[in-house]
């Protein structure tokens, strides 16, 4: 193994948890207090840095979140409305040296496999800069509400439009 | 059986036994169930708080109690006026402050009714969540009063009118201003006009009543100065009742 | 006296309906109160009840202001208002009963039973009295203006909806309860029936009483002929000198119509007939007498 290649599996590690393109980078990690295995209507959180690894300040930057659903044969990506009220950062200048951390709350609405990723710009920027993704699955949460709603939900009517036919039937026999 | 309960369980029976009240606990067991519906078929709202429901709900079986009461109570007096009935009642040798009792507890029997049919909807949205318990009492504890005083409004409203379709109009009008907190956002009432109409609309007190005890944790006991402004919504409704009732002549 | 107005008048609202108004009723007797559509027979009513206040004047019912004895005085009164409503949903026997509660007086289903069958409401005792004709709700609304044994009953048009049969039975109903001293005032529109059940009658036009008192004297003060029709099984005798109490208007065949002299009593006018041999087999009273006075006081007023 030459040192070309050595260097080359280190760089693609390192792309693991760190993008970057020229002087900026964006980190992307899922917060600490995430449920393992999250489900439906739980909060999860993401937690990015965005680092100025350059020599000159980088200016007008913007960065924003993105989700796309990755089950197969559903893959698309997600309108974040119902998700998330938290959906992008904007910074005036970031100095050479300098972070701007970022924490992204995320409302989980639906069931399936999910795939976050932060995107980065800047006003003279030659490129988009990405995180790493970060995948996460949504368990379809135990509809138990259901299971009282609707035996009430309808129950309560029909009992009641029970009553009046009875009576109907008692009164006019 | 004295002559209250005789008239107020004639009352109840006319929302429980006519086919007119019959008519009136459907549309409100199915406005509940819309409801109820709603949550479990809205994937958004099926993951609101179970606190966030059990308030919505306690919130509009409030408002749809009112309605009830305040039709129970207009059709209690205008409505017999009208269909010829009231007169005979007047004319038997029943002090009208006790014929009066009897119409009211008509409305209490109503509301109670309204009350029992909204706790299994209650249970079935705010079971698995916190201060179901508590949002039941608050129910009752603040409800009653704001409920029972829109009954008692609508008969001062019958006995003044002439008819009961200008009673039922205008008790409507109140009903939905005072209901209205309900459905104007949070930063319109923090106006100076929307507290200082909070601070005397029992409507809201029963609201934020409800919003402290079941959303905020706060203790029933607490709520003193809200179940103090239903306690008096409650008594100059009462007093509107007993002085329009003793004006009917015909 | 059951009830006495004296120069009653009351208003409602700012407009003044009654002006002066006198009426009287004793024990045992069926008084009419007459009058046009808002001439003030309601509101007379409802000062009597003492649901309405009077202007001026007095009201005695039972000797009382019914003002301030309603409560003793509804224990003796039987009312049949005219706008006559009941609670749909209960059936004639609940109905009765929980009156009959309110009233104090428990009933057993056996005497309610008694009660609607005495005004002709047996057989469907417990349907709901949503199902009832007009004239059946008119049998129920008498049947609870009973349930006290009132001393006093006030009747705004007690037989309307009734059929012919129904009419002649609630007529003899009231005509009992009158020879058992129940004093009943009757307020309708109907002449007829004040014609065979009362000897006195008020009429009221404008918010005053225009005439009070027997019909005969009515009658005879406004110098009103009273018309019959009589069947006669044989000739007429010829007219002879001697004055007979009747004037001849026409003949019809076997039926010859009669004014009869104001000044004569009905009895003595055919006893004298009869005694100059008119073969008189039936006689039919035309009416006239009281349709004739009612209009001429009426019109009168009006014009």
């Amino acid at each position: 193994m030459n040192l070309a290649t050595i260097l080359l599996a280190v760089g693609f590690l390192l792309s693991a948890s760190v993008a970057s393109a020229g002087s900026l980078s964006v980190d992307l990690r899922a917060g600490s207090g995430n449920p393992s295995a999250p489900q439906m209507g739980d909060n999860l959180s993401f937690h990015t840095v965005i680092r100025n690894d350059g020599n000159a300040p980088i200016d007008g930057l913007i960065a924003w979140i993105s989700l796309v659903q990755i089950d197969k044969g559903k893959e698309q990506p997600l309108d974040l409305e119902d998700w998330s009220a938290h959906k992008a950062v904007t910074e005036a200048s970031i100095a050479p040296g300098q972070t701007l951390e970022t924490d992204w709350p995320i409302r989980l609405i639906q069931a399936g496999e999910y795939r976050v990723v932060v995107s980065a710009v800047s006003r003279h920027g030659a490129g988009l800069v990405a995180s790493p993704f970060a995948d996460f699955t949504v368990r379809q949460k135990p509809v138990v509400e259901s299971l009282r709603v609707l035996p009430v939900a309808l129950g309560l009517p029909l009992m009641i439009g029970g009553a009046i036919l009875w009576r109907r039937r008692r009164l006019y026999r | 059986m004295n002559a209250t309960s005789l008239i107020a369980r004639k009352e109840a029976g006319e929302l429980l036994l006519s086919q007119r009240g019959f008519a009136w606990l459907m549309a409100l067991a199915a406005a509940l169930s819309a409801f109820g519906l709603l949550l479990v078929s809205n994937t958004e709202l099926s993951l609101l708080d179970n606190a966030q429901v059990v308030y919505a709900m306690v919130g509009i079986v409030t408002a749809l109690g009112g309605l009830l009461a305040l039709v129970v109570g207009v059709d209690a007096v205008a409505g017999e006026r009208e269909r010829g009935s009231l007169i005979p009642l007047l004319l038997t040798p029943v002090s009208r402050d006790t014929i009066l009792a009897g119409k009211l507890g008509g409305v209490a029997i109503a509301w109670a009714v309204m009350y029992a049919l909204a706790l299994p909807y209650l249970w079935a949205v705010g079971s698995t969540g916190q201060n179901l318990w508590q949002g039941m009492v608050v129910l009752g504890l603040l409800g009653s009063p704001v409920v029972l005083g829109f009954g008692f409004l609508g008969m001062a409203l019958g006995a003044r009118l002439t008819s009961a379709r200008a009673g039922l109009l205008m008790g409507l009008v109140t009903l939905m201003l005072s209901a209205s907190p309900l459905l104007i956002g949070p930063s319109l009432r923090q106006s100076t006009i929307g507290r200082g109409f909070d601070a005397v609309n029992p409507f809201s007190a029963a609201v934020n009543a409800f919003d402290a005890v079941i959303i905020d944790s706060q203790t029933i006991l607490g709520q003193w100065s809200h179940i103090a402004v239903a306690a008096i919504w409650l008594f100059l409704t009462l007093w509107l009742a007993r002085s329009g009732f003793r004006r009917i002549a015909r | 006296m059951l009830i006495e107005i004296d120069k009653l008048s009351a208003s409602l609202g700012s407009t003044v309906i009654l002006h002066d108004v006198n009426l009287s009723l004793g024990e045992g007797e069926i008084y009419g109160l007459l009058g046009p559509n808002g001439a003030g027979k309601s509101t007379t009513i409802a000062v009597a009840l003492g649901l309405l206040k009077p202007d001026s004047g007095q009201v005695r019912v039972f000797g009382q202001n019914p003002r301030r004895a309603a409560h003793e005085i509804y224990g003796s009164l039987g009312v049949l208002p005219e706008q006559n409503g009941f609670y749909d949903w209960m059936s004639a026997e609940e109905y009765l009963g929980f009156f009959s509660e309110l009233h104090a007086r428990h009933l057993e289903p056996n005497d309610l039973r008694d009660r609607l069958s005495s005004v002709g409401l047996a057989p469907r005792l417990r349907q709901p009295i949503g199902t009832y004709s007009r004239g059946m709700r008119q049998r129920l609304g008498l049947a609870r203006a009973l349930i006290a044994n009132p001393k006093l009953l006030v009747l705004d048009e007690p037989t309307n909806g009734l059929d012919p049969r129904g009419r002649r039975e609630i007529h003899d109903l009231l005509l009992h309860l009158a020879g058992h001293g129940v004093g009943i005032l009757l307020c309708t529109h109907l002449l007829d029936d004040v014609d065979r059940l009362c000897r006195r009658v008020g009429i009221i036009v404008d918010g005053r009483t225009v005439a009070e008192g027997t019909i005969a004297d009515l009658i005879r003060e406004e110098n009103r002929p009273v018309r019959f029709r009589l069947r006669l099984t044989g000739e007429r005798p010829p007219a002879i000198a001697e004055k007979v109490p009747v004037s001849v208007v026409a003949h019809e065949g076997e039926w010859c119509v009669v004014d009869l002299n104001p000044d004569v009593a009905p009895d003595t006018a055919w006893r004298q007939l009869l005694f100059r041999g008119w073969p008189i087999a039936e006689i039919r009273h035309e009416g006239g007498g009281l349709e004739d006075l009612y209009l001429t006081l009426t019109e009168r007023r009006a014009a």
